[in-house]
């Protein structure tokens, strides 16, 4: 009896605990990425388009244009900036690592946000590396919120693009891992460390582009 | 003894920090807004993080189909039955939300009441006027002043300041009424071991009677509110009584508990009225909001019935000496008010940090 307490408790404390760690994605996000590199080979910056669901484009255009009126980039240009301002400071939503060390991003350069005529709305902005960054022999970009309001993904068709990156890279997804065939240490690793509560999760649901150099 | 001159400066701590919120508050009104955020600062929680994988997957899920339901609504009326379940579903899933007032309203029943059915109406009303101030919102603002994005979710801002200062002056209040009650009940406690030791039947035994010359006698006389105990409610009780588990419930402290945990509208909603508003079917966004609130209210309620249970089986362990039974419902009440406290304070700091 005392044990069915015990364990009452603890499952009210767990309740009130993932209450407060709880979140989930209240907006897509579909990703398109450039990466641009320097004449000599080096990672000079980023471009990504971001494609938002329905429900936060029709929230995002709502009042901005007249009925039946896409909303421009001028109509969007003070939401543009609001979004674009904030990306310093959660990081971009990027994550750009090469042999493992994360590289910073200086201010971003140039950002629009458009209505297209399927009526969803596109977030374009241009990341620069701080200073550019030879690729080494292989790097990994994540775009994701890591308190999971956001859900990022990877375009279905056209993911990623390399512009004037040195002949021979090539650029793959990597879908997170899933839990499954696995062997039974590193499954309970990542249930503990992959799913129970904890800061993060975003980065743990989301896919990864790996980019190899020769 | 220093007791009820410690209370005292505790109140006036608590009082002052409350009123340094208070005046601060036109400060607070800007909150810090993440990059392509939705209304009130929702997972302003702090933490960020799933209970489980498939839980969030689920809810995805159901936010995709919903959309696909109401687009069907232009050429199949019967669709909105299928969108007023799914609704149902995801409030289910989403009343975990930190926002939801589903910890707090537990919380508030922990420290206050026994009385499930009190629990599940306060549950009730706060998920329906969640769903009332996002209808409330995004009906006045888009359908009558065509506001923007940005000027909904500066609203949005507003209504969530209000809920969290609310939750927080909720939380000070319980706090401090619990509190006082605790230290009562210690009091209590302390005298009766103190008279049982002095008897012969403990003469000899290693611990003494502590003085009982001043200290709770003189609490009582200093503090005669409806919160302290009196020796003689709880003496003679074998049973846990209401009186032992529920003290102070009152329905203006409950109201006050449902205004601030229901008063800030959820980015689920808002998003929901305005897609269904920009398809030219507003009604039946308000048909899903208020499905949405009713599964939020079974979360909660649930939440709120194991809160209650979970204190009166605590207090059925706890039986034996009836002053312990009242110590220990004092320490259980007090600790949920304190976690009133926290959660008003956690969702206030998160939407000031942009967390």
């Amino acid at each position: 009896m005392k044990r069915a307490a015990l364990r009452l408790a603890l499952a009210l404390g767990a309740c009130l605990a993932a209450t407060a760690a709880f979140a989930h994605p209240h907006v897509w996000v579909s990703v398109r990425s450039q990466i641009a590199f320097t004449p000599d080979g080096k990672i000079a910056s980023l471009a990504h388009d971001w494609v938002f669901d329905e429900m936060y484009s029709s929230f995002a255009t709502q009042g901005l244009a007249k009925p039946g009126q896409l909303v421009t980039r001028d109509i969007f240009a003070p939401l543009a900036q609001e979004n674009a301002g904030g990306l310093a400071q959660i990081g971009y939503f990027t994550t750009l690592k090469i042999n493992g060390k994360s590289v910073d991003f200086g201010p971003v350069t140039d950002y629009w946000m458009e209505e297209r005529p399927d009526h969803l709305v596109t977030f374009h902005v241009v990341l620069p590396l701080k200073t550019p960054v030879a690729p080494g022999r292989y790097f990994s970009l994540l775009v994701a919120d890591p308190e999971y309001f956001i859900d990022f993904e990877f375009d279905d068709k056209d993911p990623i693009a390399l512009v004037s990156a040195p002949s021979g890279c090539t650029a793959s997804i990597a879908k997170p891992k899933p839990l499954e065939g696995e062997d039974p240490k590193t499954l309970s690793e990542s249930f503990f460390t992959g799913l129970a509560p904890g800061m993060n999760f975003g980065f743990k649901m989301a896919s990864r582009v790996i980019v190899a150099c020769p | 003894m220093t007791r009820p001159s410690l209370i005292r400066r505790l109140g006036f701590g608590l009082a002052s920090a409350l009123f340094a919120l208070m005046a601060a508050a036109p400060a607070l009104a800007q909150f810090v807004r993440r990059p392509f955020e939705v209304g009130g600062g929702e997972g302003g929680g702090g933490a960020s993080g799933g209970l489980t994988g498939w839980l969030l997957a689920e809810q995805s899920q159901l936010t995709h189909v919903m959309v696909a339901q109401v687009k069907a609504l232009h050429g199949d009326p019967a669709a909105l039955w299928g969108l007023v379940g799914l609704g149902f579903a995801y409030g289910v899933f989403h009343a975990a939300g930190p926002g939801h007032g589903k910890a707090v309203i537990a919380s508030y029943m922990m420290a206050n009441d026994r009385a499930l059915k009190r629990g599940v109406v306060l549950a009730f009303l706060a998920a329906m006027l969640q769903g009332l101030a996002a209808v409330a919102l995004v009906g006045g603002a888009a359908l009558i002043f065509n506001a923007t994005a940005a000027q909904m979710n500066r609203a949005a801002d507003l209504m969530a300041l209000a809920s969290y200062l609310g939750i927080i002056a909720i939380g000070a209040w319980l706090a401090w009424t619990k509190g006082r009650a605790l230290v009562a009940a210690l009091g209590a406690l302390r005298r009766r071991r103190a008279a049982i030791a002095g008897g012969t039947l403990y003469e000899g035994a290693p611990w003494r009677a502590a003085p009982t010359s001043n200290g709770a006698t003189a609490f009582r006389a200093h503090a005669p509110g409806e919160e302290a105990i009196d020796p003689a409610d709880c003496g003679h009780a074998h049973a846990v009584d209401a009186a032992a588990l529920g003290a102070g419930f009152s329905w203006r402290g409950a109201a006050a508990t449902v205004v601030a945990a229901g008063s800030r509208p959820c980015s689920g909603a808002i998003l929901m009225l305005v897609f269904a508003f920009a398809q030219g079917l507003f009604a039946a966004g308000v048909a899903a909001t208020f499905a949405m609130s009713l599964g939020t209210a079974v979360t909660t309620g649930a939440l709120a019935w194991a809160a209650v249970f979970a204190k009166a089986l605590a207090m059925r362990f706890a039986a034996g000496e009836d002053t312990r039974v009242a110590l220990a419902a004092r320490g259980v009440e007090f600790v949920a008010a304190l976690l009133v406290l926290a959660f008003g304070l956690a969702l206030l700091m998160g939407a000031q940090a942009g967390a």
